[in-house]
C-alpha cells in the first residue's frame, strides 16, 4: 500500500494539484466568499484524474502486483492528504485573520463569510462532498469523470450559498462571529463537517472498492 | 511439458459480441501467436487473463496452480504490454522504473540496466520522445527487469515498421532461447512465420485452431485457379480469393486431388485449367478463412 500511494503522490499525480492548494490563500481575501478556496482546491484534484486518464494510470496500477481495492484506496488515501493540506492550510490562515489580524479593518467589517471555526466546517463539508459525489461516480467506470465533476459543482455552490447565507438569519449571526460564545458555538459545525468528512469518505471509499473490483478495464 | 497458461471454456458475452468457449494453453518456453483478426476477441481474451476483464464462465490458470490461487505471485511472474498504450508519457523512464521496481521484491538492477542498454533505452527521456517501437521495448524491459517468465503481448507490433517489427521479433526470439514463454495477438501473419512456435487462432469469438505452426498450415493447401472455380471447386474451398490471374481457394490438404479433378460442364471457356496446389502460409489461411466463398460467383 505504501508503494502505492507513493505512486500516487509521483507518478499520477497533476503538478497542478499541488499548485491549486495555493488557493487556500483565499481565505485571507477580505469581502470574498472565501469557500471557493475548498471548490479550487478540488478543481485541482480533479486534474490528477484528468492526468491519469491521459496517462493511463488505471492500468499501468491494476497490472501491478497489488489486490485491486488497494489501487482505489491509494488514490482516496492521496485526495484526503491534498484536501487536509488544503484545509490546514485554511486552518492556520484563519487562526490568523482570527488573532494577528482580528482588528483589522477589512476583516471586522466583511459582510460575507469570516474565516473561523463554522467556514472550516463547511470546507470539509465541501471535500466529503466532493469524495463522496465525485470520487463515488467516477469509480463507477474508472475513466468518466464529467458528470460526477458537474454533481460536485452543484453541490459545492450550494454548500457556498448555504454558507454565505445562513448568518444573514435572525439568530444564526453567531456562524460569523469571530471572537466569544460564537466561536465556540462554531465548534459543532466544525465538528459536524469532520463527521461528515470522515464518514462520507470511508462510506464512498467502500463503494468504490466495490465498484473497481467488478469493472471490466 | 509444463504449462505457463492454461484457458477452459473462457465466455464473455457483450452487446454485439461474445467469446464463446475460449480454450488453449501455453507451453513454456514457447512463443504462441494469438491471430484473428480486428475484433475476433483477441483482446478481450487477454484482458480475461489479466484480470482486467471478469469473463462470465470459464477458468484460467497460471504455472499449473490453481484457477484464482496466489494472484499477486502470479502477477510477479508474468509481464503485460499492449502495442500503442503506454503509461505516464510525459515522465521520464527512470522515473517510472523508479517507482515500478518498488513492486517487485524480486526486481534485478543488472537485467534492467541490461536491458536498458540492449533495447537503447536512455534513462533521462520521456515517454512521449520515445517511438512506438521502444516504447514496446520499455515495457518489455520492465517485465524482464522483474523477472517475467510469461510475457502476454497484446498487438505489440502494430503500428511499427518493418525493422522495428523485425528488431522486435528477434528479441522474442532470445527471449524463448532464455527460456521466457509469450503469448502475443497480431494479426500481422508474417510475424508469425518468422517466429511463433504455435497459433490460435480466434474468429469471431470462437478458437479455430490452437496448435503447432507447421501442424496447422499442414492441413491446408492454397490452389491457384485461372479463372473462375466451379460451383462444386467453392463447395469444396474454406475460402475463396480474387487475384489478378483468376481465383485462390483455401481447400484441405486431403482435398487436394479431389478439387483438381472437379470440373464444369465444359460449355464454359472459363472452366479451369491448370490449377496450382501449393503450401499455404498463415497470412493465405488467414484471409481465406476470413473470407469464406460467395457461392453466387461459380460457373458450371
Amino acid at each position: 500500500m505504501r508503494q502505492l500511494v507513493k505512486k500516487e503522490f509521483t507518478l499520477a499525480a497533476a503538478p497542478l494539484t499541488y499548485v491549486f492548494l495555493a488557493f487556500a490563500l483565499m481565505t485571507m481575501i477580505p469581502g470574498y466568499p472565501i469557500l471557493m478556496c475548498g471548490f479550487f482546491i478540488c478543481l485541482g484534484i480533479l486534474y490528477t484524474f484528468q492526468f491519469s486518464r491521459e496517462y493511463n494510470d488505471v492500468l499501468y496500477t491494476a497490472l501491478l502486483p497489488v489486490r485491486k481495492r488497494d489501487v482505489v484506496r491509494a488514490r482516496y488515501i492521496f485526495v484526503v492528504c491534498v484536501q487536509l493540506a488544503g484545509v490546514l492550510l485554511c486552518g492556520l490562515l484563519t487562526l490568523l485573520r482570527m488573532t494577528a489580524l482580528g482588528e483589522a479593518s477589512a476583516y471586522r467589517t466583511n459582510p460575507l463569510m469570516n474565516a473561523n471555526p463554522a467556514f472550516l466546517g463547511y470546507l470539509l463539508a465541501m471535500m466529503a462532498l466532493f469524495n463522496i459525489l465525485f470520487l463515488g461516480g467516477f469509480y463507477k467506470t474508472a475513466y468518466y469523470y464529467g458528470k460526477p465533476f458537474i454533481l460536485f459543482c452543484a453541490a459545492a455552490f450550494v454548500v457556498v450559498g448555504l454558507g454565505e447565507t445562513l448568518h444573514h438569519f435572525p439568530g444564526m449571526e453567531w456562524l460569523n462571529a469571530v471572537e466569544g460564545d460564537g466561536v465556540f458555538r462554531q465548534s459543532v459545525v466544525l465538528l459536524g463537517g469532520a463527521v461528515l468528512f470522515a464518514a462520507g469518505t470511508l462510506l464512498s471509499l467502500k463503494r468504490s472498492e466495490q465498484r473497481f473490483e467488478k469493472l471490466d478495464l | 511439458m509444463e504449462q505457463v497458461l492454461r484457458i477452459r471454456n473462457l465466455c464473455k458475452k457483450y452487446p454485439g459480441f461474445q467469446l464463446q468457449d475460449v480454450s488453449f494453453a501455453v507451453e513454456k518456453g514457447m512463443i504462441m501467436g494469438f491471430i484473428g483478426r480486428n475484433g475476433a476477441g483477441k483482446t478481450t481474451t487477454l484482458k480475461s487473463v489479466m484480470k482486467l476483464v471478469h469473463p462470465d464462465s470459464g477458468e484460467i490458470s497460471f504455472f499449473g496452480l490453481e484457477p484464482g490461487e496466489k494472484e499477486q505471485e502470479i502477477k510477479r511472474r508474468i509481464g503485460y504490454a499492449a502495442g500503442g498504450i503506454s503509461y505516464y508519457h510525459r515522465k521520464k523512464t527512470e522515473e517510472i522504473v523508479r517507482v515500478t521496481k518498488t513492486f517487485y521484491p524480486g526486481w534485478d538492477e543488472t537485467a534492467c540496466r541490461h536491458y536498458m542498454e540492449k533495447f537503447s533505452l536512455e534513462p533521462g527521456k520521456r515517454l512521449r520522445e520515445l517511438s512506438e517501437g521502444m516504447k514496446v521495448k520499455f515495457n518489455l524491459m520492465l517485465a524482464l527487469s522483474h523477472g517475467a517468465e510469461f510475457l502476454i503481448l497484446d498487438e505489440p507490433t502494430s503500428g511499427l515498421d518493418p525493422v522495428s517489427r523485425e528488431e522486435l521479433l528477434e528479441i522474442f526470439l532470445d527471449l524463448a532461447a532464455s527460456g521466457v514463454s509469450i503469448l502475443f495477438s497480431t494479426h500481422i501473419t508474417s510475424d508469425l512465420d518468422k517466429c511463433a512456435d504455435a497459433i490460435t487462432y480466434i474468429q469471431k469469438g470462437q478458437i479455430l485452431a490452437s496448435e503447432r505452426t507447421g501442424a496447422f498450415l499442414e492441413r491446408y493447401r492454397l490452389a491457384a485457379v485461372p479463372g473462375e472455380l466451379t460451383s462444386a471447386q467453392r463447395e469444396l474451398a474454406l475460402g475463396v480469393r480474387r487475384c489478378k490471374e483468376g481465383r485462390t481457394a483455401l481447400i484441405l490438404k486431403e482435398q487436394e486431388e479431389l478439387f483438381r479433378g472437379l470440373r464444369g460442364n465444359g460449355s464454359d471457356s472459363s472452366v479451369p485449367r491448370g490449377i496450382q496446389v501449393m503450401p499455404a502460409d498463415l497470412e493465405a489461411v488467414m484471409v481465406h478463412l476470413e473470407g469464406g466463398v460467395d457461392q453466387h460467383e461459380a460457373i458450371g
